[in-house]
């Protein structure tokens, strides 16, 4: 229906029909309809590769010199954010470093700063950013309720949480904090309201116990280092640091029952898995069991992924968890889970059965495609608009050498799009949407945002001592959207850990708006609903962190509304 | 003569009950190696599923035991290092995962213990785990009095060594869960080998069987062709002798009575008519004399036609065909039958001997017609081919009605004589109803070679 619909509105058919009659076509313009069949298959949008047009010169630099150590093959992570809060939303990308004792050139991390005509400027440098670390990940969260979003990099070393003033400068605050002096191998992070003070708190994923005089050689051939798998070094717990309120924080990892010595964490996203209200965390630990904290309400949480079957894989194997996000992408209410894992282990898709989660990926299309593919980046987004939650995939491999090894499994690889037909079934249709999306690449960071305020998200990737990518998500099937920006009042500012539950023809969709998931990563904190057709939202249900319930009806399609906890809706002049 | 003849079969053992000895025997085989198979597969299947599976489900439980174990001691190892920023009372939420997970997998395992397990290993094991976290308990509880380094020194004395017991009872279990499945892997090999070794017994023993069974057939289906062809070449050789007495006879009889009473009455009649010729015209004597002299010429004409009948001397002086002319009406005179006679081909001499056996041939078919055809008019026709001499006598009188000429001793001697030529002979039904013969021989076998020129 969507290309009958394309194909109708071309100027030129009416025009072009009597030639083609003449010519003998019958009347139905056969080849007209042909491309309208294809076009009906269709994914019904486009991707279109702007990073050198929009401005975006990124080099990843992971200081690889042939030591072969562990971090250069975990890449960096990348975010949308809005940091100068004029409605557009700006690009940044994390960076390593050369080693010490290796150094060549000088990399910080990039922040973009979105033009609002489809290029960015770098202004990491005005913004204070032009920081040499070994980044790996990123969460933006506004911790001090100040209107301005704040930004923790997870490094390997000291993390560092910087803080916007507001003035299109960021401070580093590690240490003022309470943040400093604690060195590790940070990966993903996420800002969450755990207590539901108000306030964000931070947890940060950390892998292994490493650093660069304890790194472990491995070898594949028994002569050349390569890079080691988790195994050859012990876990790190997370940590959980509380927001206190005057700009400090407390680590309460042991005291909340975060600590876990044995995990070796990649990805965190958050959940409310009980639907009681109270934000749970799901992190997917690499060759060691899942962990899902199910929060106690009482500032303390307990592990339960084994009960909820979503440890391990379900031959009882802890699989080698990377990237991870969560989302209603059943349209049940009740969200599930997309867990990237090592090649041959499948990416894992769990979708909530009344008491545990179990692993769909086989049945619904995305385990076979996605057994010869090492995943991390992963994001749930309605690319198509049509009011169902699609999966992109950023995949490489960790190995230049894989090739080597496994003829049919490359170090580049091309990222994936699951399309879901909702009808339980996904289809990969990274080769079919254009703008070079399904070259190989060594993909790792993924985030979405709509960067260009149309309506639909983007996408952003970053890969592995390599450029970043944005593409721009062009709709070809005339689908309509709606998008929430909310601000907490009594709630943290960003209102992270509310849902909005819509109600569109007949249709129920949810989304949380969520720090962290994916790799490294973090996408924009507004929400959008695909609609299809549709040209207004029934209803619009929102349950902010601070438990506040809140209904707006018939809201019309086609822009965004900004909605201030307790003060209403406010629609904006288009997205 | 009677020294040559082979034994009848009847005198030699019938293959039959050795055949059927033979099967029974084979059954009985197949029946008992099913047997033994399925007997065997039930033992492998008991072997699987009793021993090597809940065996290996019982080392999965006692590896994942020894997994727990394993985390464990990494995080006794964190403990006692204190590299990490957080009191001894961080790690009680782990242990308890862990705890969690080591009961259920003490709980199957449990279960799934091989018969072999002693009663005092599994005290063992239970036994060393309760210690193990009986110490664990004291640990925590140093650790949440805050004594740290109490609790520190706890676990390098006590809960590590325990630890270490344990892993070892485990690390045992699992030898010896390993020593089990080689045992079982054994046996697996020897039943294996057993059954490979009966069923290439089987195989061997079926072979010979077959090949023994096959060449006894064979020998006696040679047997009994070959007696069945010699008996059919004795009957033939009797046939072909009784025929050839007969014609001999017959044609002994008919010169005899040919020449010999035909000479004796022609010269008997030859003096009745000099005698009459002296007896006085108009006596009584000479009317006598005549009287006997017509019936010595009577008895002379009577003893001819059955000396032509017993075997046409014409056969042998004037050949076949002129044979043919001359019996077929005399045929239609004596049975009232109307035959149509044709001759088709051009005609070739034929051999006295043959043309006997034609002529004998055609005398019986037409015998038959008279008979039992009902029928008013018959058919006869000969045909001289390049290839071939054919006669046909057809009727359309009853048939057989359906059913095939029985044997009867016409019929036989009809299929003897033309066999003795080399020819056959064949029946069917012509298109309305009745009967065509048909009687082909090579025409090598009939036509004569000598100066035989009779015809």
């Amino acid at each position: 229906m969507a290309g009958l619909t394309w194909v109708s509105h071309l100027p030129w058919v009416p025009h072009f029909s009597p030639l083609l009659r003449e010519a003998g076509f019958p009347s139905q313009f056969p080849l007209l309809h042909a491309l309208s069949q294809s076009t009906a298959n269709s994914p019904g949008f486009r991707f279109t590769d702007i990073t050198s047009s929009a401005g975006i010169q990124f080099q990843h630099d992971s200081g690889a010199f042939g030591g072969k150590l562990l971090p250069e093959t975990l890449g960096s992570g990348c975010a949308f954010l809005d940091y100068d809060r004029d409605g557009w939303q700006d690009i940044l990308l994390i960076n390593g470093m050369d080693w010490p004792g290796h150094k060549q050139r000088h990399s910080t991390l990039r922040l973009y700063h979105n033009n609002r005509n489809g290029t960015f400027t770098d202004v990491t440098a005005r913004a204070g950013l032009d920081i040499e670390m070994y980044g790996m990940g990123v969460a933006v969260g506004d911790y001090d309720n100040d209107g301005f979003p704040d930004i923790f990099i997870t490094c390997v070393g000291q993390n560092r949480l910087f803080h916007n003033t507001g003035k299109g400068t960021f401070v580093d605050v590690t240490n003022p904090s309470g943040l400093g002096k604690r060195l590790g191998f940070s990966t993903s992070a996420l800002w969450f309201d755990y207590d539901r003070d108000g306030l964000l708190d931070l947890f940060v994923c950390n892998y292994v116990k490493w650093s660069p005089e304890h790194d472990v050689f491995c070898s594949l051939d028994g002569k050349h280092k390569s890079y080691c798998t988790p195994e050859a070094y012990r876990g790190e717990t997370c940590w959980l640091f509380h927001n206190r309120g005057n700009g400090t924080f407390e680590d309460v990892t042991a005291s909340s029952g975060i600590f876990d010595s044995s995990s070796k964490s990649l990805g965190v996203a958050m959940l409310d898995d009980d639907q009681s209200g109270w934000p749970d965390l799901l992190v997917a630990n690499d060759t060691q069991p899942n962990k899902l904290y199910r929060n106690q309400r009482n500032g303390t949480f307990k592990d339960v992924a084994v009960e909820a079957g979503i440890a391990f894989s379900s031959e009882g194997k802890a699989r080698a968890g990377m990237g991870i996000d969560i989302a209603d992408f059943t349209n049940s209410g009740h969200a599930g889970v997309a867990i990237t894992n090592f090649d041959n282990e499948m990416t894992g898709l769990y979708e909530f059965g009344g008491k545990s989660y179990e692993d769909v990926a086989s049945q619904s299309g995305v385990g076979l495609a996605s057994k010869n593919s090492l995943g991390f980046g992963c994001v749930f987004l309605d690319a198509n608009l049509d009011g169902w939650l699609d999966l992109a995939v950023a995949n490489g491999h960790i190995d230049e050498t894989v090739r080597n090894i496994r003829g049919n499994v490359g170090y580049a690889q091309p990222p994936q799009l699951f399309l879901n037909n909702g009808k339980a079934s996904f289809r990969d249709v990274a080769s079919e949407i254009g703008g070079g999306f399904d070259q190989p690449k060594v993909g790792r960071g993924l985030a979405y945002g709509d960067f260009d305020r149309d309506g639909d998200l983007d996408l952003l990737l970053t890969t592995n001592n390599g450029p970043a990518y944005l593409y721009r998500n062009d709709q070809l099937s005339a689908n309509r959207s709606i998008r929430f920006r909310l601000i907490g009042t009594k709630s943290n500012r960003d209102a992270i850990g509310a849902t909005v539950r819509i109600v569109s023809n007949g249709l129920h969709q949810s989304r949380m708006v969520k720090s962290g998931s994916s790799y490294l990563s973090q996408s924009e904190l507004s929400v959008t609903f695909g609609l299809g057709k549709g040209d207004h939202v029934d209803s619009a249900v929102i349950t902010w962190p601070s438990g506040k319930i809140e209904e707006f009806k018939n809201l019309a399609a086609g822009r965004s509304y900004e909605c201030v906890e307790g003060k209403g809706i406010s629609p904006q002049d288009g997205y | 003569m009677l020294g040559s003849v082979p034994r009848s079969p009847a005198s030699e053992r019938s293959p039959t009950l050795g055949l059927f000895l033979g099967m029974v025997i084979t059954l009985a085989a197949v029946v008992a190696y099913s047997a033994y198979i399925t007997r065997q597969i039930g033992g492998l299947r008991r072997l699987q599923s009793e021993l090597i599976d809940r065996n290996r489900k019982d080392s999965l439980q006692l590896l994942r035991i020894q997994n727990d174990l394993n985390l464990l001691a990494v995080a006794m190892r964190d403990m006692v290092e204190n590299d990490e920023p957080y009191p001894l009372t961080a790690w009680s939420a782990q242990f308890q995962r862990i705890r969690t997970d080591l009961d259920d997998a003490m709980r199957l395992e449990a279960g799934l213990a091989p018969i072999t397990r002693t009663l005092e290993q599994s005290a063992s094991l239970t036994s060393s785990l309760n210690q193990f976290w009986s110490a664990s308990d004291r640990v925590f509880a140093l650790a949440a009095q805050g004594k740290q380094k109490e609790a520190r020194e706890e676990i390098r004395l006590s809960l590590q060594a325990r630890h270490a017991a344990l892993s070892t009872t485990v690390a045992r279990l699992l030898v010896q869960n390993s020593e089990n499945e080689q045992q079982a892997a054994q046996r697996v090999v020897e039943i294996y080998n057993h059954v490979q070794r009966q069923v290439y017994l089987f195989l061997a023993a079926t072979i010979v069987a077959i090949v023994l069974a096959g060449f006894s057939m064979i020998r006696w289906n040679r047997r009994l062709f070959a007696h069945i062809s010699e008996l059919s070449e004795r009957r033939s050789e009797l046939a072909q002798k009784l025929i050839a007495t007969q014609e001999s006879t017959l044609r002994y009889i008919s010169r005899e009575l040919h020449d010999e009473f035909g000479q004796i009455l022609t010269a008997i009649g030859s003096m009745l008519g000099r005698a009459g010729a002296h007896a006085p015209e108009g006596s009584s004597l000479r009317t006598d004399i005549n009287e006997v002299r017509q019936i010595a010429q009577d008895t002379l004409d009577r003893i001819r036609s059955l000396s032509q009948a017993l075997h046409p001397v014409m056969l042998d002086e004037a050949g076949l065909e002129a044979t043919l002319n001359w019996y077929i009406p005399i045929v239609e005179r004596q049975t009232g039958i109307a035959i149509s006679y044709e001759k088709q081909g051009e005609s070739f001499a034929i051999d006295t001997n043959a043309g006997v056996q034609i002529y004998r041939a055609l005398q019986e078919a037409l015998n038959n017609v008279a008979r039992h055809s009902g029928a008013q008019h018959a058919w006869v026709r000969i045909r001289y081919l390049p290839q071939t001499f054919e006669l046909e006598v057809e009727d359309h009188g009853k048939g057989f009605s359906g059913r095939p000429p029985k044997n009867g001793i016409g019929l036989v001697a009809m299929r003897e004589r033309a066999e003795l030529m080399g020819g056959h002979i064949s029946f069917s039904v012509p298109a309305a109803s009745g009967t065509l013969l048909r009687l082909i021989v090579p025409r090598e076998k009939v036509e004569s070679r000598g100066t035989d020129s009779n015809r």
